[in-house]
């Protein structure tokens, strides 16, 4: 099954359907869908930031990264389920769109770099004397990865398939 | 009521960054996505702090060094919202001048700063903390003014200019037609005393 056709068949499935045909849907769907980056990127700033050393300086790395990854992981799911929805709404019209396409490249990404680092550096958290190097390089890729995930999504509204 | 605003409008859509703004597709996109951006760091660690004083984020922690660490960012947040906020009125003036939901949110706004910066950072920032149900009760209220904001903001972008649309959606007839109406039965009622009251509650 090619790309296009996949998109006709989620287009026609009764989600993408239901999305196409109720503006009530699609107001809360993409409500919920841009507020989510508050949880997902706004906590994952945080653990950037604190990677960082530019904010939460007082609360160890562990404990932080242990309170904010859970909203992360439970806000990415509702993230991926609403943004999977719009996407089956309109999948044949977008699906060219370079801001979609780039957002998913750089979410892939931006999921390696945290698999590498909680498989690798900050396995030995405990052992730590400070942020290592390492540890701080996860943190700048992610906050410049995500700062261009939202610019990626925010900039899918003025691709192809859009009249602005 | 909103007439009294035009100058704002007009001076801000008629300026030349407005006109610049509006004539470039890719400076539209910009203004938006900082603005996105300066709302992700400002909820994202408002989030933590009011999560923090309802009990369910940093636990182990005393919640005024945890909202004392954050201040600066979500002041940060804030202004650059603050600074994309009106560049974004300047390039689509008109369109929020007749979009109900401009105006909420610019009402919730004024509510959401006044009670932040006159009660939240107090409550949050307090050593020793004021008492668990104040605290979880100012955090609500934090969390509740600024997601209103959040959203009445979303829902200008969906609804667009609905104030001239007929027949009138129905956050016109709730929030911008129903006041007047409301707003002459309580006048009524006080002038009547008593007994205009029962006009209220139809």
């Amino acid at each position: 099954m090619d790309l296009l056709s996949f998109c006709h068949w989620i287009e026609n499935t009764p989600a993408g359907v239901a999305i196409r045909e109720s503006p009530t849907i699609f107001e809360i769907v993409e409500s919920v869908h841009t507020l989510g980056i508050v949880f997902v990127a706004g906590t994952i700033f945080l653990v950037d930031l604190r990677l960082l050393g530019l904010g939460l300086r007082l609360e160890p790395v562990r404990d932080v990264v242990q309170r904010l990854v859970p909203w992360t992981l439970w806000g990415f799911c509702v993230m991926a389920f609403t943004g999977t929805w719009l996407f089956a709404g309109e999948a044949s019209r977008i699906y060219r769109s370079p801001g979609l396409r780039i957002k998913l490249v750089l979410l892939a990404l931006a999921g390696l770099n945290a698999l590498l680092f909680h498989l690798t550096v900050y396995r030995r958290v405990a052992e730590w004397v400070g942020v290592p190097a390492r540890a701080r390089m996860a943190g700048w890729i992610s906050l410049v990865l995500w700062t261009c995930i939202i610019a990626a999504g925010r900039s899918i509204a003025y691709g192809p398939g859009y009249d602005q | 009521m909103r007439d009294i605003f035009i100058p704002i409008f007009a001076g801000l859509g008629g300026s030349h960054i407005g006109m610049a703004i509006r004539e470039s597709a890719t400076l539209i996109a910009l203004t938006q996505i900082v603005h996105l951006l300066g709302l992700t760091i400002f909820l994202g660690s408002l989030l933590m702090i009011d999560m923090t004083l309802l009990g369910i984020g940093f636990r182990r922690h005393p919640a005024s060094r945890v909202a004392r660490e954050l201040a600066p960012w979500t002041t940060a947040g804030l202004i650059v919202m603050l600074v994309s906020g009106p560049l974004i009125l300047s390039s689509e003036s008109l369109k929020c001048f007749e979009a109900s939901f401009f105006w909420i949110k610019m009402c919730l706004l004024a509510a959401a700063l006044a009670f932040h910066f006159a009660i939240h950072r107090r409550v949050a920032q307090s050593d020793p903390p004021v008492r668990p149900w104040r605290q979880k009760l100012v955090a609500g209220l934090s969390l509740g003014l600024w997601f209103g904001v959040a959203i009445s903001g979303k829902m200008i972008g969906i609804y667009g200019d609905d104030l001239r649309r007929e027949p009138p959606p129905f956050q016109v007839r709730i929030f911008m037609r129903q006041p007047p109406r409301l707003y002459e039965t309580a006048a009524a009622a006080l002038k009547d005393g008593r007994r205009g009251f029962p006009a209220l509650s139809r």
